[in-house]
């Protein structure tokens, strides 16, 4: 597979000694749905700057269609449709100025597309940008990112803020994009059920490094999580040298473990291990999954 | 046919299809030699990546339930694989002792279990009979 972004052992701090990406590699593929998780502050954004070329990477290496996006900004933002997590649009410019604006910078422009997504949004051609809603300002941002049919789609948090049937909305247009073009996406989302409908991979960020680069079918199917009684155990390092557990944190009074096993091979072992009877050991949703990767010990 | 997908279900959306469409041909909803959406469409239609269909596909193909034929579409197989009858009835005679252990284990009784085979039947003959009713 050819890969349209690539991090190779990416670095990139704000700060002196405060890396917000720490050592990140992984890769979009042609076509490839890839969803970016991770809490607030993980670097997500950041590597997402990183990937249109906003940033310099300090370490390792950015590669946009085997390009540095920082080196070839023209050839590589030609390629790319981003949307921001707060794309700041001009208030005061219509949505017709703006639209024309981004017609002058993308030679490959697709009028039809344009006219398309106008109808489909009933977008409001003479308003101005600041007397849009949230919905329809992204609507706008998204419209000006996808017209010149980008091979990679980046969109940080498209779903921020908006109501369920806009987001679905959104959801459709990158999905008929991607139909029609092929193109890759990566996109940053706490909607766990909008990446569990049209993402393919999660790759999950903590503190600036991958902690989880899967497949989510796999992750549906080949992740469990063990839930093990204090009682029963009064040491959770136990629980993290068993052979394919990921991350145990401690919740009220057992300990939680995620493993990547099915969850009957999980409970025999376990139950073995610490010769205690029938270990619960369960599938889970992505969200719940999320939660256990990333979420802090109470 | 009209698919369904639920992405919370604990079932990948790619099983989710291929069991669907699995029921489908065996219930008699989908014909031998029915022309099948594409890739593309059934995308956009349950607003899934079409990376997800063109899985469900493959895995549909390799059971040799359906068939692509290069530029004119995927159809159900006019033909689907009839395993040896012998051997399916060892097997389900196998699965239904299996089924009853953990039913009766469960609390249910035979008259029970009865019940919810007729269901079942209806839901892969008729389609989503739990659906409709609710």
């Amino acid at each position: 597979m050819s890969f349209v972004l690539e991090f190779q052992n990416v670095v990139r701090a704000h700060r002196e000694n405060e890396p917000v990406v720490d050592d990140v590699s992984f890769t979009v593929g042609q076509g490839e749905v890839v969803g970016l998780l991770g809490r607030n502050g993980a670097g997500k954004t950041t590597l997402i700057r990183l990937a249109i070329g906003l940033l310099h990477p300090q370490g390792g290496s950015v590669r946009a269609f085997g390009l540095a996006p920082t080196d070839r900004p023209v050839e590589v933002k030609k390629r790319i449709g981003y949307v921001a997590e707060d794309q700041v649009l001009p208030a005061t410019a219509t949505v017709k100025e703006l639209i024309v604006f981004h017609r002058f910078l993308f030679p490959e422009w697709d009028m039809g597309l344009e006219r398309q997504l106008k109808d489909r949004f009933s977008m409001p051609s003479q308003a101005r940008i600041n007397t849009l809603s949230k919905g329809q300002a992204r609507q706008v941002a998204l419209l000006c990112a996808v017209c010149h049919r980008p091979e990679l789609l980046l969109l940080d948090e498209p779903a921020g803020g908006l109501d369920p049937a806009a987001r679905r909305e959104f959801l459709e247009t990158a999905i008929q994009l991607l139909n029609r073009e092929g193109s890759a996406i990566l996109f940053s989302s706490h909607q766990m059920s909008d990446v569990e409908r049209i993402g393919a991979r999660v790759v999950l960020i903590e503190r600036g490094k991958v902690c989880l680069n899967r497949d989510l079918a796999r992750i549906r199917e080949d992740f469990c999580v063990a839930m093990v009684p204090r009682s029963a155990l009064r040491d959770g390092a136990v629980l993290e040298r068993a052979p394919g557990c990921l991350r145990v944190r401690s919740s009220f009074d057992s300990w939680h473990a995620v493993f990547e096993k099915p969850p009957e091979e999980v409970s025999a072992e376990l139950s073995a291990l610490l010769g205690v009877d029938g270990v619960h050991c369960v599938r889970m949703p992505l969200e719940d999954l999320f939660v256990e990767m990333v979420g802090g010990q109470r | 046919m009209q698919l369904y997908v639920n992405p919370s279900d604990e079932v990948p959306i790619f099983r989710q299809i291929v069991r669907q469409i699995t029921e489908g041909i065996a219930g008699r909803r989908l014909a031998p030699g029915e022309k099948l959406p594409s890739h593309r469409e059934l995308a956009e239609e349950l607003v899934i990546a079409p990376m997800t269909v063109k899985r469900a596909y493959d895995e549909l193909e390799m059971l040799g339930f359906i068939e692509t034929q290069r530029g004119c579409g995927t159809f159900v197989c006019a033909a689907p694989p009839k395993p040896d009858r012998s051997s399916q009835r060892d097997e389900t005679r196998a699965e239904a002792r299996m089924l009853l252990s953990r039913a009766y284990l469960g609390g249910l009784r035979f008259s029970d279990v009865v019940k919810l085979l007729k269901e079942a039947d209806r839901e892969v003959t008729e389609g989503r009979a739990e659906k409709e009713e609710s």
